[in-house]
């Protein structure tokens, strides 16, 4: 047979048994670009890795698949693919959940099933030899922690686009536990007639994952092993997988590293935010002390391009906020940067060859030929506030697509942030969306909430919901200052979920577009708590960040 | 404002003072015991009055005496409990309670907060919510299964660890044979040692083998309620569709459970027949669903059959080989293993029942069951029976947009009556 690969996706696979049949094996880690298909056979709310094997299978890229009975949303894979005419070789098996002597019986026993169900598919019998020498090749180079960076990464399958992300930021990948890691399992010293028993063993007694019903293994060598080998860990869910943010909220509580969560759906759709996020996490651990300045006579520049503005922040040597701009970021970010850069400069009466040091930030950073360097904009946002106010430890982005919580210390180094991994819901682009629908400007929305007298509650979280909820409240002759103080109590609430992921810690700055909208500010002040700090142009301060990195990079 | 909702503010503000809201929970649960569930519609057939009593009291006691009672899942072989007098509290159950004390969002959004997953079933986010605050009691002990449902062990496992109590997670196989039932068997055994050892008493056989003997008993009046509801109008509500299964699963084989069921067989003997749409509903009733309660509670137009559910073992039990009989039941449960296996069992009581229609509903945080939708369809299709799927929430009321299950509901019942 041999050409055709036989796909999988559990590391309790056993995978050795299926090469020793001559088939090559495969990893399956698929980056679809929708799930158009999948979402016909099934229900959208299935875990997106399932759904996108389900439209790699669809797509008539995978012809023969060995499952495990993993969790509902495989088990449910298995029950819509047995009806695929596309699939030529289907099989799951049953994986015991205990390790003990009667789970390794009942593995062993469904081993000798499945060799006997390929043995009847391919026509060839299993060849014991062949097993035992591949048992004893030794297939996984032992991962160890090198100079630099050192990333652990745990929690559900992870894509291999990710591993890249982090590899390329300049980290180095000390282990992989994940559903898809590595395969680090002992199989020398096997022999003798109930090898499948030994196999069988030997696959159950792997570093436990979450569907193990006895999971204290997992644990014990946080504090043991884990801690010293790493510098920090990134936890990766996958959206609609559940199992797995139990194992986040343990993983918290029995380490002392920096820990990132990152949670996907393995479509091709998340991707540059994933990358904003593991590049920072990356920096943030990386983190030098900033040299001091010496000399005064440059000019730096910082130009921070997001999703819904670009704004450009020039500096002098003594750190004096020259001037900045901010402009719509349009369809080409290049042309929004120069566009920013060019009204900036024209304020501060300067020429572009006036600036020695330019450092871009946001999602478009990559997209600037002509910057020097590049930073995300969290470690920007962080650089930003403490400038501005060094007593800030916690500071809340709204931005036009996303917002996040950066935590601070008292340098100004970023020490930890969260950023909402869903959707619109709760940012700039909610509001935006809410203003038209209530037929007002997004100004007049910003002081209309302060006349409110009714307390109303907007439900619904999604921007699609929230929408139809205020369209129907209109309908009902709602005060529209009643529904714009519902609409920000329910961004507030969004944003204080988020912040609880972190703690709280004052004092509190916001910034980012939706800043500027006292109401919201307000709300929020008031689940909170606290007074917030509002810069007086809270659009700038990631541009601002930028330009004070710009300039500790002429002096070093 | 009504009495319920601001019963269930003052629960959410106590969220902090865990013995303030335990008491408030047990308050609520002894008015509704003795009033409440006396003030029933006229409609309303008196076996359903007698089930709402009951599963009061079945979710009150182990409340009132955590002491003596386990935490369990709506799968879990409660018999053994039964048969050594321990109380078991229905996790599912408990967090369907705290959606009609009108608090279960607080609760949700508390275990959100701690980091579980959004995507993560309603009933167990409300129930890890509740565990979280300090609003559950600490039992003895706790004891899931693995079987048709991912949830569990990860709620059971989080919610032990915090409680520091110990849980048994009995692993089912996907699949019936002689070899699995005996891996049941041995977890089972092993379970009982635990529990003696915790409970300090021992399991005694005899009464096992007669809890098993009522479950018998009462699945005969089970059936013989299904062969009347072939031709009868009996109204009902989403309400005690729900109730019923606390009377088909978790306290199958205790005397008031069979009490129950022989009061409704004979109570739908003297209902009449009736031209009335039927309909026969899969998974779960969201039974605070305005729409849905306006269209199915105690209404003589349109008749919920039942949920299939409550039908998803029919067999009797060997009460001679009590473990054997309890690993079995687990093992060929119409719901453990391939989705086709159900798709057998549902269209089987459909064949009998005979409906106008089907009405699946899709649960938030519910894979296994929304999973196969499609494949329903399909089947219940080929069957020429028409057939509607909604999406919402059992519980968390803000998942479940009425407007949606409106348009849905009315189109479907307007393709019923056309
Ligand atoms: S959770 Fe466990 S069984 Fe499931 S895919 Fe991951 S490693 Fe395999
Ligand atoms: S990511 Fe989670 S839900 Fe998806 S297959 Fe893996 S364990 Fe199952
Ligand atoms: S509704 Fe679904 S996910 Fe929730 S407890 Fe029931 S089976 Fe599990």
């Amino acid at each position: 047979m041999g050409d055709v690969m036989v796909g999988y996706v559990c590391k309790y696979t056993p995978i050795h048994i299926i090469e020793s049949f001559g088939e090559k094996v495969h990893k399956i880690d698929p980056l679809p670009a929708n799930f158009d298909n999948a979402d016909c056979c099934t229900h959208n709310n299935m875990c997106s890795y399932v759904k996108a094997v389900l439209e790699e299978c669809l797509a008539g890229k995978i012809q023969r698949i060995v499952l495990m009975n993993c969790c509902d949303s495989v088990r449910r894979l298995y029950d819509v693919l047995k009806l695929q005419p596309t699939i030529e070789f289907l099989y799951m098996l049953d994986l015991p959940r205990k390790a003990d002597e009667k789970g390794c019986i009942m593995l062993a026993k469904e081993l000798n099933a499945f060799i006997k169900e390929y043995e009847k598919f391919s026509g060839i019998n299993f060849n014991k030899e062949r097993f035992v020498e591949l048992l004893h090749e030794q297939r996984n180079s032992r991962q160890y922690a090198k100079a630099g960076v050192n990333i652990g990464i745990m929690g559900a399958r992870c894509e291999s686009s990710i591993t890249e992300i982090i590899q390329n930021a300049g980290a180095n990948i000390v282990f992989n536990l994940a559903c898809n890691g590595d395969n680090v399992i002992e199989t020398n010293g096997f022999n003798g007639e109930d090898i499948i028993y030994q196999y069988a063993k030997t696959l159950l007694n792997q570093y436990p994952c979450m569907r193990m019903a006895d999971t204290t293994k997992r644990y014990a060598v946080l504090k043991k092993d884990i801690e010293k080998s790493i510098s920090g860990l990134i936890f990766h869910t996958v959206k609609f997988c559940d199992m797995y943010s139990f194992d986040y909220t343990k993983i918290k509580e029995n380490l002392s590293l920096p820990v990132l969560k990152l949670e996907t759906d393995y479509s091709l759709q998340s991707e540059g935010q994933i990358r904003t996020r593991i590049e920072a996490f990356i920096e943030a651990l990386k983190t030098k002390k900033p040299p001091r300045l010496t000399s005064n006579s440059a000019y730096v520049c910082g130009i921070d391009s997001g999703s819904l503005s670009t704004n450009v922040v020039i500096l002098d040597g003594q750190r004096n906020i020259l001037a900045y701009s901010i402009v719509p970021t349009g369809a080409k970010t290049v042309d929004s940067a120069t566009e920013a850069f060019e009204n900036a400069l024209a304020r501060a009466n300067l020429t572009r060859s006036d600036i020695s040091y330019i450092v871009s930030t946001g999602y478009g950073r990559i997209g600037i030929p002509f910057s020097d360097k590049r930073v995300t904009e969290i470690t920007c946002h962080g650089r930003g506030a403490h400038f501005l106010n060094n007593s800030v430890r916690t500071i809340i982005d709204i931005g036009g697509q996303d917002s996040k919580i950066i935590r601070i210390n008292n340098k100004g180094d970023v020490v930890d942030f969260v950023m909402n991994d869903k959707c619109s819901a709760g940012t700039g682009r909610f509001l935006e969306v809410m203003a038209k629908t209530l037929g007002l400007s997004l100004e007049d929305m910003s002081k209309e909430a302060a006349n409110s007298k009714e307390e109303l509650t907007i439900t619904s979280m999604c921007t699609v919901f929230a929408e139809s909820e205020v369209i129907s409240l209109i309908a009902k002759n709602k005060d529209k200052a009643d529904i714009i103080k519902g609409l920000n109590k329910s961004i507030a609430g969004r944003t204080l979920s988020l912040l609880e992921r972190i703690g709280r810690k004052k004092h509190y700055m916001m910034t980012g577009g939706v800043a500027k909208n006292s109401g919201v500010v307000q709300a929020l002040e008031e689940k909170i708590g606290e007074k917030i700090f509002v810069p007086e142009e809270p659009q700038i301060i990631g541009a601002l960040g930028a330009a004070l990195i710009a300039l500790e990079n002429i002096k070093s | 404002m009504d009495m319920v909702k601001a019963y269930g503010n003052f629960i959410k503000k106590s969220a902090e003072n865990p013995k303030t809201a335990q008491k408030l929970i047990n308050l609520g649960l002894a008015i509704a015991y003795h009033w409440l569930s006396r003030r029933h519609d006229k409609k309303m057939p008196k076996s359903f009055k007698y089930l709402n009593r009951i599963c009061i009291k079945f979710m009150h006691q182990p409340l009132k005496n955590p002491n003596n009672s386990a935490w369990v899942n709506l799968f879990a072989p409660a018999e053994i409990l039964h048969a050594m007098d321990i109380y078991p509290l229905f996790i599912e159950a408990f967090a369907s309670f705290l959606c009609g004390f009108e608090c279960e969002d607080e609760y949700i959004d508390r275990a959100e907060r701690a980091g579980i997953a959004e995507t993560l079933c309603s009933y167990h986010k409300a129930f890890l919510g509740a565990g979280i605050t300090g609003l559950l009691p600490k039992p003895k002990f706790a004891v899931t299964t693995s079987m048709i449902c991912d949830a569990n062990i990860g709620t059971f496992r989080h919610l032990t660890d915090m409680y520091d109590i110990p849980c048994y997670v009995i692993d089912i196989p996907n699949y019936y044979s002689p070899d699995a039932e005996e891996y049941v068997v041995d977890q089972l055994k092993e379970m009982v040692c635990i529990i003696e050892d915790i409970m300090g008493r021992k399991l005694d056989e005899a009464r096992l083998k007669k809890v098993l003997m009522t479950e018998n008993q009462t699945r005969t009046f089970l059936k013989k309620y299904m062969d009347s509801l072939e031709y009868k109008y009996f109204p009902t509500t989403l309400t005690m569709e729900m109730f019923m299964l606390f009377a088909s699963h978790t306290f199958m084989g205790r005397q008031e459970t069979y009490r129950f069921y022989q009061m409704l067989y004979r109570e739908i003997d003297s209902y009449p027949q009736k031209q009335v749409k039927r309909i026969f509903w899969i998974h779960l009733l969201p039974y605070y669903q305005t729409t849905l309660k306006k269209y199915f509670n105690l209404n003589d137009k349109y008749q919920i059959l039942g949920c299939d559910l409550n039908f998803d073992f029919l067999d009797n039990m060997d009460y001679n080989n009590p473990y054997k009989a309890l690993a079995e039941k687990m093992i060929k449960n119409q719901y453990n293993g391939e989705y086709q296996r159900r798709i057998e069992g549902i269209t089987k009581i459909i064949k009998k029942l005979k409906p106008d229609g089907v009405i699946n509903f899709c649960h938030w945080g519910c894979k296994q069951s929304s999973g196969g939708v499609i494949l329903l369809r399909k089947a219940i299709k080929d069957m020429g029976i028409p057939f509607l799927s909604l999406d919402g929430d059992g519980i968390d009321k803000r998942n479940s947009h009425d407007g949606q299950i409106k348009t849905r509901l009315e189109a479907f019942l307007e393709i019923l009556d056309g």
